[in-house]
């Protein structure tokens, strides 16, 4: 649950939101950093196989073009040393393999070779509820105009258990993330919850819901922070880069941004009532 | 070499308690104001012609020591008429004064000229005083008298940035400022997040700020002590005040219980702008309210009874599916007794408490937590002779802390019904000052604190691998919450931790001249409660929690320095200050550290170090038409958290940054002008390095749609533009009518006249429209106008 976040947010918003203006910054630009999305899907009812990695650089922040890595050589392996490769389109920075086995529970690492340095990450897939049930209102969310969807789903009670609720619009470019665990609903029927004030009947969510390890949930966590718009704020947390799990194994000192994660996902496709 | 100074020393302490073979008479009694006999702190009185003299404490009262033989005394407080009186000298002497208000008729031979030199002779530096009537006079925003908003105009002191709670002073932290309301511990001063506080102004009489050289009866906090007092109320007649403004009205009732023995005061005071929002159909609502109130009763001559209480609450809702109050609660029992002429003693019982609550029923969650805490502390003062005064006292804080209870706010919510641990410690504490005219040009101070600290059961307490809840992740480079290797169960009352520290305090000042002095302090404070805030300003979500196993106490040694000087016939009056301060074990966040509900923050934490150093210049002008202060501070405050072993990087690699509220230059000029009985003008302005701030370095992008997201350099290691406004306020008093008794004032204001656009903050943001980045500036207030009428009858 993400509720220090929204109350910081409203309580900036609330005294705030009338004096914002859009200024120009002059910043200074760091060398560019590897960052590693490896987000291994395996959505309920699939077969898993197909998979991608996605490989860039960081760059100045006003830049409208993320530079992407090519030529690299990716692969995963489980644990009892099945090996995935994934090969680039080329020139796109996309590495994409057709033959990925996902089990739950399974242990993979993730091995990145670049310029000379290696790269490697290992995390286990999460496995995941299923949604049960949708619900709108069209009162809801803080104002209480906006349109507000809940997506419930039976937490289970043996385990701690982490998630990401993800939900796409069709009218924003950027997807929506809900990141919060169990702590104070343990074993009881939990939900992922979205608002917004501009959508409309006909318009088009996808949700997806990921089982993720408690490390991806604090990266998750953290990187959503500051990605958001309460960053910098008077109540926001100090900003720092976040780190996620990818290790160099030749430079430590040139670490990589990104994470390496395996998740599976329940999906559903939704329509504004 | 040492043993022979010590007993110098010593030597001279003893001949300066041993009576000499002439005899020596105490004068003592209270001074207060004439017309409503409300008893006057920090008056000054003076044998004239000699260098002894009294100051009054807390409760009005002073003991002068004298040898046998006539005197001219020379009474003197800001506001006030000067006093003189001629006495014979052959007996101990009781002698109550009562001062008229300056610009009141004048009654009596009142002398203007031959003022004292006593903030130049008194071993007593880095301390601020405001006047009420002072601070009632400064533009404010909307105009909304501030006590907390004023002493930022003080050298030292700045906060965060606008409109946010809290001050820091020296470079300290919000946190560590003790805030004294009457003896009683303020937790939180600041309503609606951080743009009023909880002061009433009306039931004020008097408030110091220690930013240095603090005397041993204080303690628990490392950075300040700002010691507020209420007004005792009018023991002559009954009178209402109060003041109608555009955020809060206010209403005083004060009167006699039995003339000139006892009084009362109730003064309360409410914001109303949810009114409007309730007229226009609007459900969200904000408002705050608070009361204060206090009786006070003289048994006797030799005896005071003082009861006296506040009660502050804040309600914040937005469309009731969001509830948030939060508020302050003291009560306190006070008892004044004379043992002697020479010794004043106070008792007083004090409870306090500081409740926040949270009700967010979009996701069905109620949060309610607190801490509460009870005080009994017992003073003395002991005016040995004219040459020594010695306090003593001790003092217990029981601390009963509730980091919340998490409940259900529906019957449909999923949340889980739970207590989180509670804490509570106990904190004894003993103090022994002297203060002590050496020589006819050198006084020196020395005390010496002794606290103690106990975690206290029942509590479950978490076990870790190597007493680390804190792990570094060697491969990836970050700190991670550890986890419980088992818990260990203390009973009730069993001990968890425990700690003590002596304080040492000291202080001299060596008189150059009657106008001139240089000074210099050294003082060590303990904090054993630590603020869990991770943002740049102090929030009331932030929790309070006592130093255990895995959090040590805070320890602070400041040395200052300063030169102080009255010229042109003490018309104006300068002090210069240097300052070093170091504070050890100043706790910083991992990165990303969740606080709300945080039953384990031992997991979350580091203890790190904290430095501050700095210049102060103070220009005033005390008399005349014209009258104000400039003040200049060149200051730096930093912090680091060095990793615990070579292996760990620590947060932010190690290296010192500066803390948030580091302000390398703060300027402000503070000025009353009274133009004509009708009229006063007012104008303030501050100009100050803006606030530290991170920027992002580089960007990236991750997830599938992609989001971008900031990378960023080192901690603090950009500011926020330049921070300036021009305030000015004119008051406006209509020719009273005497018969009615009526006393009317219009006060009228422009905060930001220039219309600065000063950032509160410039964040980063992917635009959600776009999905291009932008960086976006806050500013808070443009112009705003103000208007308050003040009334007393």
């Amino acid at each position: 649950m993400k509720i220090y976040k929204i109350i910081l947010v409203l309580i900036t918003c609330i005294f705030f939101s009338s004096c914002e203006d859009v200024i120009d910054v002059a910043l200074d630009t760091a060398p560019p950093k590897l960052v590693v999305f490896a987000s291994i899907e395996w959505k309920k009812g699939t077969s898993g196989n197909n998979q991608k990695v996605k490989l860039t650089t960081t760059t100045a922040y006003f830049n409208t073009v993320i530079p992407t890595v090519s030529g690299a050589t990716v692969f995963i392996t489980n644990s009892k040393k099945t090996k995935f490769n994934f090969i680039e389109t080329p020139n796109t920075g996309e590495y994409l393999c057709a033959d990925f086995i996902p089990q739950i529970d399974e242990t993979y690492t993730l091995t990145i070779i670049t310029k000379g340095e290696t790269f490697t990450a290992t995390e286990s897939l999460k496995g995941v509820s299923s949604i049960t049930n949708i619900t709108q209102r069209n009162d809801g969310g803080f104002t209480g105009n906006e349109v507000e969807i809940k997506s419930f789903f039976n937490d289970p009670g043996d385990a701690d258990n982490f998630y990401i609720f993800k939900t796409k619009s069709n009218i924003s470019p950027i997807p929506s993330y809900d990141i919060f665990d169990d702590r104070f609903t343990q074993g009881n029927e939990n939900f992922g919850i979205y608002s917004n004030e501009d959508i409309k009947t006909g318009d088009n969510l996808d949700i997806t819901l990921f089982g993720i390890s408690k490390r991806y949930f604090e990266y998750m966590r953290k990187l959503t922070a500051i990605a958001g718009s309460s960053s910098g704020g008077p109540f926001a947390t100090p900003s720092a880069t976040v780190r996620g799990n990818i290790i160099n194994q030749t430079n430590s000192k040139n670490f990589a941004l990104g994470y390496f994660n395996v998740s599976e996902t329940d999906f559903r496709n939704y329509i504004i009532k | 070499m040492i043993s022979k100074k010590i007993i110098y020393l010593l030597l001279l302490v003893l001949s300066s308690l041993s009576s000499f073979s002439q005899e020596k008479f105490t004068i003592s009694g209270t001074i207060s104001a004439s017309n409503s006999n409300e008893s006057l702190i920090g008056v000054n009185i003076v044998a004239k012609g000699t260098k002894s003299y009294a100051i009054t404490n807390e409760y009005g009262f002073y003991s002068l020591t004298l040898p046998t033989g006539e005197y001219e005394i020379v009474i003197s407080s800001i506001g006030f008429s000067t006093l003189s009186e001629r006495i014979s000298l052959t007996q101990n002497t009781k002698k109550n004064y009562a001062l008229d208000e300056a610009g009141q008729e004048l009654k009596e031979v009142v002398i203007n000229t031959d003022k004292t030199t006593v903030n130049i002779r008194k071993p007593e530096m880095s301390v601020n005083k405001l006047s009420i009537s002072a601070i009632k006079k400064m533009p404010v925003i909307l105009g909304e008298v501030d006590v907390i908003k004023s002493i930022l105009f003080l050298p030292g002191v700045t906060n965060a940035g606008e409109g946010q709670s809290g001050f820091n002073v020296r470079g300290g932290g919000a946190d560590q400022n003790l805030i004294l309301l009457d003896e009683a511990t303020i937790f939180n001063s600041s309503h609606v997040f951080g743009f009023f506080s909880v002061f009433n102004p009306d039931a004020i009489k008097d408030l110091k700020l220690y930013k240095g050289g603090i005397p041993a009866r204080f303690g628990g906090r490392v950075s300040s002590v700002l010691d507020i007092y209420q007004k005792d109320g009018n023991s002559k007649k009954f009178g209402v005040s109060g003041g109608i403004g555009l955020v809060t009205s206010r209403l005083l009732f004060e009167g006699p219980i039995v003339k000139d023995k006892g009084s009362f005061l109730v003064a309360g005071r409410g914001s109303y702008a949810h009114l409007f929002l309730k007229l226009a159909d609007n459900e969200n609502s904000a408002y705050f309210y608070d009361l204060n109130t206090k009786m006070n009763y003289k048994l006797n001559p030799n005896n005071n009874l003082y009861l006296s209480g506040y009660f502050g609450r804040d309600l914040f809702s937005l469309n009731k599916s969001f509830i948030n109050t939060y508020g302050n609660a003291t009560l306190n029992l006070r008892w004044n007794h004379l043992f002697s002429d020479k010794l004043f003693s106070n008792l007083s019982l004090i409870y306090s408490d500081y409740y926040y609550g949270l009700n967010l029923d979009l996701v069905g969650f109620e949060w309610n937590s607190g801490i509460r805490n009870y005080n009994i502390k017992y003073d003395f003062k002991n005016y040995i002779s004219d040459k020594m005064k010695l306090n003593y006292g001790l003092n217990g804080i029981y601390y009963d802390f509730n980091p919340g209870v998490i409940e259900p706010s529906n019957a449909t919510s999923g949340i889980i019904y739970r207590q989180l641990e509670k804490k509570y410690a106990f904190e004894p504490s003993i103090y022994i000052d002297a203060e002590q005219n050496l020589s006819q040009n050198l006084s020196i101070y020395y005390g010496l604190r002794y606290s103690m600290f106990y975690r206290l059961g029942s509590s479950n307490v978490n076990l870790y691998q190597n007493n680390q809840a804190v792990v570094f992740d060697q491969d990836t480079q970050i700190y991670e919450k550890a986890t419980p290797i088992g818990t260990q169960f203390y009973g009730k009352n069993e001990v968890i931790a425990s700690f003590n520290n002596l304080e040492p305090r000291f202080a001299a000042s060596y008189q150059l001249n009657d106008n001139e002095s240089v000074k210099a302090s050294y003082n060590r404070m303990t904090q054993y409660l630590q603020l869990i805030t991770n943002t740049a300003s102090p929030t009331p979500l932030d929790v309070w929690t006592p130093s255990d196993k895995y959090i040590q106490p805070q320890i602070l040694d400041q040395v200052a320095m300063g030169y102080f000087k009255n010229f042109g016939d003490e018309k104006y009056s300068l002090e210069l200050e240097t300052f070093y301060k170091k504070t050890k074990n100043r706790i910083d966040y991992i990165d990303g550290a969740d606080l709300i509900a945080n039953e384990a923050i031992e997991q979350i934490v580091l203890n790190g170090e904290m430095r501050a150093y700095g210049l102060e210049v103070l220009l005033r002008k005390n008399t005349g038409k014209f009258s104000g202060w400039l003040a200049y501070t060149l200051s730096k405050s930093e912090q680091r958290t060095p990793g615990r072993n070579a292996t760990e990087t620590g947060i932010n690699e190690g290296n010192w940054y500066r803390s948030g509220y580091d302000k390398l230059h703060n300027l402000t000029l503070t000025s009353t002008y009274d133009f004509s009985e009708k009229w006063t003008f007012g104008a303030n302005f501050v100009v100050q390095t803006g606030q530290p701030v991170t920027f992002p370095n580089s960007q990236y992008e991750y997830g599938y749609p992609a989001i971008t997201i900031p990378s960023f350099g080192l901690r603090n290691g950009n500011s926020l533009p330049t921070y300036h406004h021009l305030d000015v306020s004119a008051t406006y008093v209509p020719k009273s009518n005497k018969k009615k008794n009526w006393k009317g004032e219009w006060v009228f204001s422009i905060y930001n006249l220039y219309g600065r656009k000063n950032a509160a903050s410039i964040s980063f943001r992917q635009n959600e429209t776009t999905g291009s980045n932008e960086a976006l500036r806050l500013s808070i207030f443009g112009i705003v106008p103000g208007i308050s009428y003040n009334f007393k009858f």
